[in-house]
């Protein structure tokens, strides 16, 4: 079934482009660039977590920097 | 043009996309799909595990009472029982057999039996507490016969027995205590709680019925003692819950009883702490109306009301020195909130001195200062009946 | 200018209201319960302290660079180099709190009333309304917030009012029996939540009249300061020691009322409080990257970036956490310190290098 998400993924990101290329006039090349960019990076990103849920996402990388004031905290 | 087509394009699929979610959540459940839990008992198998038993509104039999001007189609509730591991393991078993979603959202009464309590009532109360359905406010009682006859007991007034269960403590007969009220009792360490206990009477006409029966003493999460109702009222004294109280006086230098209905009364539990010495004071001021005279005293004479109302004081007093002497210095247990009138008195004494409250609270000093106030005679002022140049005492 | 809207200062306060309180409000009394118990309510008492600090921060800075952003002043003021990077760093964090808190409003959906509904339906669907009014602008943005406002507020008081019958004033004492020290603790996460208020300096420079920035500021802080020592409040008065035991305590509470055996079961109220309100704060949140995005890369228009981000948003939010257990521990522990860098620190030594400059240049 996870074909089927992907397919959505795609879908949707189809859909966003659909609507907002036409609207981005050709001297916005820095918009086109940027709209791409967050676009690709989007699409990859959610992929690649349908197929590996466990991959270590920003929290886990927080957390890593932040581990030894955490603990401060912690109640445990 | 061909930009603006693209877009209508767009926007249409958008809307059509809207309409699929239009239909609800995937957690759409119809009524007609729900079977309505009114109570839910809790008893012990013999193989330890947990015997469950529910309640259910039949809402046939409903409907068919009301539009078909009393003829009813079966019976108002249905009573399921399953046993399991856990509330959730036997309730799952139960859902195997029900052709409607059980539903305990409307769940107003839990019943737990005494072999169950006197084993340790904390880790069954969770599942009320964490499952999303169930409700805090539902009331909890202890049953000392099985639960399931609780259960199936026909109710005369109510729809069911649990709704006779829940009114009877909201009059405040006895204890009236919410999920929520045990699982603050229960993480509070020093406390104890008297839950109310309920039993299955047989009426004079045959059918049977519930009653009130006293309370049951839970104690560091077990049962440990029941009281009777007259000691139980003593608890909801000292606890400044009672709603409900009549007493009845036998007056010196004559013959008869007189009466009085309580009307408002307040107790206030004031701790104090003298060179290391804890003493609790308790506060009590009541109101009193005359509802019976059968004497042949006139209370409309201030001198008499005067002395009515010092024995009014002895008496409850009395009573409530009574449900001290059993529940305090017999079973120790903390029922009356004694513990958390010190800590929030004195915070820093009951840090340093908690893990002895146990050993302390049994000989804990309690001094009762009763005040009651004779405030009406009632409708009549001398007694009915009497003639007033002879009968009338002064 | 990115931006050509005006909001009133009014606007400013009732878009930060619900920013800060939507959360706050449910799982306060829970995180401050765990370490202040009776004191509970003194804590948000002690964190606004924070969010008066953090519009005062805001409002200077402003004050020395009008019509700027946080995202372009940086640059400004400490060189082009390390003032993308304080920015992208910022802006980081801002996608990522905001991936939070879109996750948070849907394990709360999910975990009290659509057990069964797919996460990915319900972010995406409130993730698609926050774009589409972001897509609209900072006005259209500030009059939804200016709909639902008295909404929230009015909702907010009906569930107050219906809890009165119930509380036991007793719980409140002993009041400091610990002395400060647990209501201090108990204020350090929300000390955090209220810092959330620098987000401030987006909307400064598209105040309609300037003067009044400040004081609605401060205005708005008050009021969720108020708000907090409310909810927490009442959920200590009914609750007691029993409050740090739930996961969102006011829910519970909302479920307890019972007036008359009839008014009752009136949770969905608290589910209609909880998304007005995370509409908006998630809104703001949103708006904030999209906009600073644009100033990083320096667009000419945000709008086309609106959607892309909405759907990185998304991922972040699915991506950031497996389970609600995780997601309360983190922002228990970790998330406040990382909350304290972007949102105190590095603005208030912004502020500090741009007095010192200014000083310098006269």
């Amino acid at each position: 079934m996870k074909w089927l998400s992907v397919l959505g993924i795609i879908l949707i990101a189809l859909l966003i482009t659909l609507y907002e290329w036409p609207k981005l006039k050709k001297n916005q090349k820095k918009e086109k660039k940027a709209f791409v960019v967050l676009m690709l990076t989007s699409v990859t990103l959610s992929i690649s977590i349908l197929y590996f849920p466990d991959m270590p996402g920003p929290t886990e990388l927080i957390d890593k920097i932040f581990k030894p004031f955490g603990k401060l905290l912690s109640t445990k | 043009m061909h930009l603006l087509r693209t877009n209508i394009l767009l926007r249409t699929i958008l809307i059509c996309l809207l309409l699929l979610v239009l239909n609800g959540c995937w957690d759409r459940v119809e009524i007609n799909d729900l079977a309505i839990v009114m109570g839910i008992g809790l008893d012990k198998t013999e193989e330890g595990d947990i015997e469950l038993s529910v309640q259910i509104a039949n809402p046939k039999a409903m409907a068919g009472s009301g539009s078909s001007g009393g003829q009813s189609s079966g019976n108002p509730i249905v009573v399921e029982t399953v046993t399991g591991r856990t509330i959730f393991d036997a309730r799952s078993k139960l859902q195997e057999s029900l052709s409607r979603q059980l539903f305990e959202g409307h769940n107003r009464v839990i019943f737990i039996s005494k072999a169950l309590a006197e084993e340790g009532i904390q880790k069954h109360i969770d599942f009320f507490a964490r499952f999303p359905s169930p409700r805090l406010r539902a009331n909890i009682f202890i049953v000392d016969s099985k639960v399931i006859d609780i259960l199936k007991v026909p109710s005369d007034f109510e729809l069911n027995s649990s709704e006779v269960a829940r009114e009877l403590a909201k009059l405040k007969i006895g204890m009236n205590i919410t999920t929520k009220d045990l699982l603050e009792q229960l993480a509070n360490e020093s406390s104890s709680i008297a839950l109310p206990s309920i039993t299955v009477e047989d009426k004079p006409v045959g059918t049977k019925g519930l009653r009130v029966n006293g309370s049951a003493i839970i104690k560091e999460n077990k049962m440990v003692g029941e009281i009777d109702n007259a000691l139980s009222r003593g608890v909801l004294w000292l606890r400044d819950e009672i709603k409900l109280s009549s007493v009845t006086l036998e007056p010196e230098n004559t013959e008869g009883y007189i009466s009085f209905k309580l009307l408002r009364s307040s107790t206030d539990l004031s701790p104090t702490i003298k060179n290391g010495k804890w003493k609790m004071v308790v506060n009590i001021t009541t109101e009193d109306d005359v509802v019976e005279n059968e004497t042949n005293l006139d209370v409309l004479d201030p001198k008499i009301t005067d002395k009515l109302e010092k024995q009014l004081e002895q008496k409850v007093t009395e009573r409530i020195q009574k449900t001290l002497d059993y529940v305090q210095k017999e079973i120790g247990a903390d029922v009356f909130g004694f513990g958390e009138a010190f800590y929030r008195k004195f915070p820093k004494q009951w840090n340093k001195e908690k893990d002895m409250w146990a050993e302390k609270f049994p000989e804990l000093e309690v001094e009762i200062n009763c005040k009651a106030y004779i405030r009406r005679p009632g409708r009549s002022n001398i007694p009915q009946g009497t003639q007033k140049e002879e009968g009338v005492k002064k | 200018m990115l931006e050509k809207g005006k909001i009133s200062a009014l606007q400013m306060t009732v878009l930060l209201y619900p920013t800060i309180t939507a959360t706050a409000i449910l799982v306060l009394p829970a995180t401050t319960g765990n370490f202040a118990k009776q004191d509970m309510w003194l804590s948000p008492i002690w964190a606004s302290i924070f969010g008066y600090l953090s519009v005062f921060i805001a409002y200077l800075l402003h004050h020395y660079y009008p019509q700027k952003t946080l995202i372009q002043f940086s640059e400004k003021i400490v060189g082009v180099i390390p003032g993308k990077l304080i920015s992208f760093g910022f802006l980081f964090f801002l996608l990522h709190t905001n991936g939070l808190n879109l996750r948070d409003y849907g394990e709360f959906v999910i975990g009290n009333f659509l057990p069964k509904t797919p996460m990915i339906v319900i972010i995406l669907s409130m993730a698609f309304v926050c774009a589409i009014t972001v897509y609209g602008g900072l006005e259209v943005m500030a009059r939804a917030s200016q709909f639902f406002f008295p909404v929230f507020v009015v909702l907010f008081l009906f569930i107050i009012i219906l809890l009165v019958p119930v509380l036991n004033p007793e719980n409140i004492f002993p009041i400091l029996g610990e002395g400060l020290t647990p209501s201090l603790k108990g204020a350090l996460i929300p000390s955090q939540w209220f810092n959330e208020f620098i987000l401030i300096s987006f909307f400064l420079p598209y105040l309609n009249r300037n003067g009044k920035g400040l004081k609605w500021g401060i205005i708005a802080v008050t009021l969720v300061m108020i708000t907090l020592v409310i909810s927490n409040l009442f959920s200590l008065l009914l609750f007691g020691d029993l409050t740090p035991f739930f996961t969102y305590p006011f829910m519970d509470a909302a479920r307890y009322i019972s007036i008359a055996d009839f008014l009752q079961h009136v949770e969905s109220i608290i589910m209609a409080l909880w998304v007005t309100g995370m509409f908006i704060k998630i809104s703001v949140f949103y708006y904030a990257v999209v906009i600073g995005v644009a100033q990083w890369l320096d667009l000419t228009n945000y709008r086309p970036i609106v959607f892309p981000i909405g759907f990185l948003l998304v991922v972040v939010s699915i991506w950031s956490t497996p389970s609600l257990q995780k997601l309360i521990d983190f922002s228990g522990t970790t998330w406040p310190f990382y909350a304290f860098l972007f949102q105190m620190l590095i603005p208030i030594s912004l502020l500090f290098i741009a007095i010192i400059r200014k000083k310098r240049s006269k």
